[in-house]
């Protein structure tokens, strides 16, 4: 009797323990999810009856240009700020990990506290950066003589996507810095020694030695930064409202507008389940070709 | 004994683990609507909860003193949030029948949108003594299908404030009296900045071109009885005289007549210290933003004259842009006591009174009589200011922001963006907005 009880009690103890994960997640994750779905199906604007659309707020969705445009929006903004944070933040990396460098401490907590602070704190901040008149950035580049006229950077739609670009690799170099110097310390010394002693400088080493053995992790990186650019929604919400004509509307930026601006509920949920699919559809491509390369 | 001990301490931690997880997760609405159920016994004190943005709750506590005197037994909880927090918090207290708050505070402009959803407390019965008292305006956004749902607060007819010693550096009359003489129209409105930018610099309105807020064009458009919508429920944006409209915007930006900064920016503010504009066509509750936020050192300097009208002989000389009203909440526990705040407030000459002199103008039209409207106002040179916003409101064009307004207005400022980032004609790119905006909303 005591014997079997305690073998129920060891059998069932690790769903004790992951039970308060397990039920918040029903709560807060699975159950929303599931209604979401089921809105999406509904024409809904926040009064008490919904009525049954079937797939039309689909069919409206694939037409739409709006969403469309999002997905461009999100790509334009990746490829103008992925490739220059991960070599910055590989940079950063290497450069922290070498034996010459001192501070080591200091410059990894630097790097990474705006990472760690309130990103809409740091928008405000870049707001008044950007500013087309009276913002610092425009001052400094005209006082050195570069520009004759400022850049209206958040009221042009390429400038606008270039200021959210610089702000999420303000926010995330630090972040990505982190995983790659973990990735740089487990490379082998002796490898680097063994280079050495064929004659190979810092920069050859860095070339031949640290870059190919980082591509997994740089793979890893580019991952979890294509969710994270398809996702945004502080930075540009904050920083440019989704505009100038909808130039950094992001799919996340959508939902919200048509949701709490438009109150389409249903609609709105019909895109968060599209992109949703659409989401995981590209993680699963991704995974297949990180793994691939393995 | 002992498996026994064991199974009690297994109870134990479960039922404490799923309390915590329970409690950590949710318990902020339980706790709130404990406390609303608490308070509904007769004889004791009730609490209402009204959610409000700040300056609105400002001027409420002016008359709080008098409100607690009057009626000890309701205490009254008000709860400042940001201005579209409001909006976004009470839609899911509504669509989960939340008790919380009892009253909220709603812009004429998001209005309608927020009776379709329902949330809302039927109020005809009530507000059926002011309907002649308030500015008839009002009730067209406050209504749907002949139920009240909202009591108006206040309104912001649409005056022109202008700089008079920059309108005298150029040349121009300075004269309250000189300038509603001279400058009665958008094409005169046209020969003055014309005449200010090329005699002192000064450019006579501020708006961005792809950032605009859209509100110079909507007053523009209200004071000609026109607006996205037609009485009919149609689409007008590509109808004729909408499409000129937009032209005169376009072409005022374009002659670089306007300070180019996106409006309510904090540029925005610094550019009135900085001289950068002389007028602000805008609605009466700038007079309270003036002097505080946007221009404290403007006194004197600032006067008021009428809008500028569309064609001299347009029906309406003046538009509307914003205010406000209070709504009781459909699942509110305390209907009958959230109404008395609001009568209290908002139906009541004195209370309105008193939230003028916070920069609110009333449209409760009784207090039109009252000699405070005449009195000389110093920060505007001693102008009688009020009186032009009396005036105004009274010939403010009825027009009815409706449920839609706040898509149209989005769609419309990314046209105006399209037109002049890619050099498209107004008339092409309000075509194709129409069509989109038929498309989203199902209007002919």
């Amino acid at each position: 009797m005591q014997n079997l009880y305690w073998k129920w009690q060891f059998k069932s103890a690790p769903y004790w323990f992951i039970a308060p994960f397990v039920i918040c997640f029903i709560i807060f994750v699975f159950l929303p999810f599931t209604y979401s779905v089921y809105l999406s199906f509904n024409e809904w604007h926040g009064q008490e009856t919904k009525t049954f659309v079937g797939l039309a707020n689909y069919v409206t969705l694939l037409k739409s240009g709006d969403f469309w445009q999002s997905i461009v929006n999100s790509v334009l903004i990746f490829v103008l700020y992925v490739p220059v944070m991960l070599a910055l933040a590989l940079i950063f990396a290497a450069c922290l990990s070498a034996t010459w460098m001192k501070w080591t401490g200091f410059f990894r907590t630097v790097f990474f506290i705006p990472n760690i602070t309130s990103v809409v704190a740091i928008s405000f901040v870049f707001l008044l950066i950007f500013n087309a008149d009276q913002g610092i950035l425009n001052q400094i580049l005209m006082s050195l003589g570069l520009l004759d006229e400022p850049i209206r950077f958040l009221e042009t739609p390429w400038w606008a996507r270039v200021s959210v670009a610089i702000l999420v690799i303000f926010r995330w170099t630090g972040y990505n810095m982190i995983l790659l110097l973990g990735g740089i310390q487990g490379i082998s010394k002796s490898l680097y020694e063994a280079a050495k002693v064929d004659g190979a400088n810092g920069i050859q080493s860095f070339w031949h030695i640290t870059l190919p053995l980082m591509r997994r992790l740089l793979a890893f990186c580019t991952i979890l930064s294509t969710l994270g650019t398809f996702s945004l929604f502080t930075e540009p919400f904050i920083l440019t409202g989704g505009g100038p004509n909808m130039a950094t509307t992001t799919p996340v930026v959508l939902i919200y507008n048509e949701s709490f601006k438009n109150l389409n509920m249903g609609y709105a949920s019909t895109i968060s389940i599209f992109f949703f699919i659409l989401m995981m559809i590209l993680s699963l491509v991704q995974l297949r070709l990180f793994r691939e390369r393995d | 004994m002992r498996p026994k001990k064991r199974v009690f301490s297994t109870l134990l931690s479960m039922v404490l683990l799923a309390s915590i997880a329970l409690t950590g997760c949710s318990g902020g609405s339980g706790v709130k609507k404990e406390e609303a159920a608490s308070g509904g016994d007769p004889g004791e004190k009730t609490k209402i909860v009204v959610w409000i943005w700040e300056d609105a709750k400002n001027v409420i506590d002016l008359n709080m003193p008098a409100f607690k005197e009057k009626y000890p037994n309701i205490d009254v909880d008000l709860h400042v949030l940001a201005q579209a927090d409001v909006y976004q918090n009470f839609l899911i207290a509504a669509s989960s029948s939340d008790k919380v708050p009892d009253i909220v505070n709603l812009e004429s402009h998001r209005l309608s949108q927020m009776i379709e959803t329902g949330g809302l407390l039927d109020i005809s019965d009530k507000v059926a003594p002011y309907k002649e008292k308030m500015n008839a305006y009002k009730w067209a956004d406050a209504m749907k299908d002949g139920k009240a749902y909202a009591m108006p607060w206040d309104s912001g007819p649409v005056v022109m404030f202008y700089r008079n010693d920059l309108f005298k550096q150029a040349g121009l009359p300075y004269e309250p009296k000189d300038v509603a003489e001279q400058l009665k129209t958008w094409e005169d409105y046209k020969r003055f900045a014309k005449q200010l930018k090329e005699k002192t610099g000064v450019a006579i309105m501020a708006d961005s071109k792809t950032k605009t807020d859209g509100t110079i064009f909507q007053q523009m458009l209200w004071q000609h009885d026109m607006w996205f919508f037609g009485k009919d429920g149609s689409v007008q944006v590509d109808n004729p005289e909408f499409i000129k409209i937009g032209q005169y915007f376009v072409d005022m930006m374009n002659a670089g007549y306007a300070n180019e900064v996106q409006p309510w920016s904090d540029a925005w503010y610094s550019s009135f210290q900085q001289n950068k504009q002389a007028t602000i066509v805008g609605a009466s509750w700038y007079d309270g933003l003036l002097p505080s936020l946007i221009d404290p050192n403007g006194a004197g300097k600032w006067s008021v004259a009428p809008m500028p009208k569309w064609s001299e002989d347009d029906k309406y000389s003046s538009a509307i842009d914003g205010g406000s009203n209070l709504a009781i909440n459909k699942n509110s526990k305390h209907p009958e006591e959230a109404w008395k705040f609001i009568e209290f407030m908002l139906g009541n000459d004195a209370s309105q009174l008193k939230m003028m002199e916070g920069g609110l103008f009333p449209s409760l039209e009784t207090t039109y009589q009252d000699p405070v409207f005449q009195e000389k106002v110093p920060y505007f040179n001693d102008q009688p200011v009020r009186t032009l916003y009396v005036d105004a409101v009274k010939n403010a064009t009825p027009i009815t922001y409706t449920k839609d307004y706040p898509l149209a207005n989005e769609l419309i400022r990314n046209a105006f963006a399209e037109i002049f980032l890619d050099k498209k004609s107004v008339e092409e790119v309000f075509k194709k907005t129409a069509d989109q905006l038929r498309q989203k909303t199902g209007r002919k």
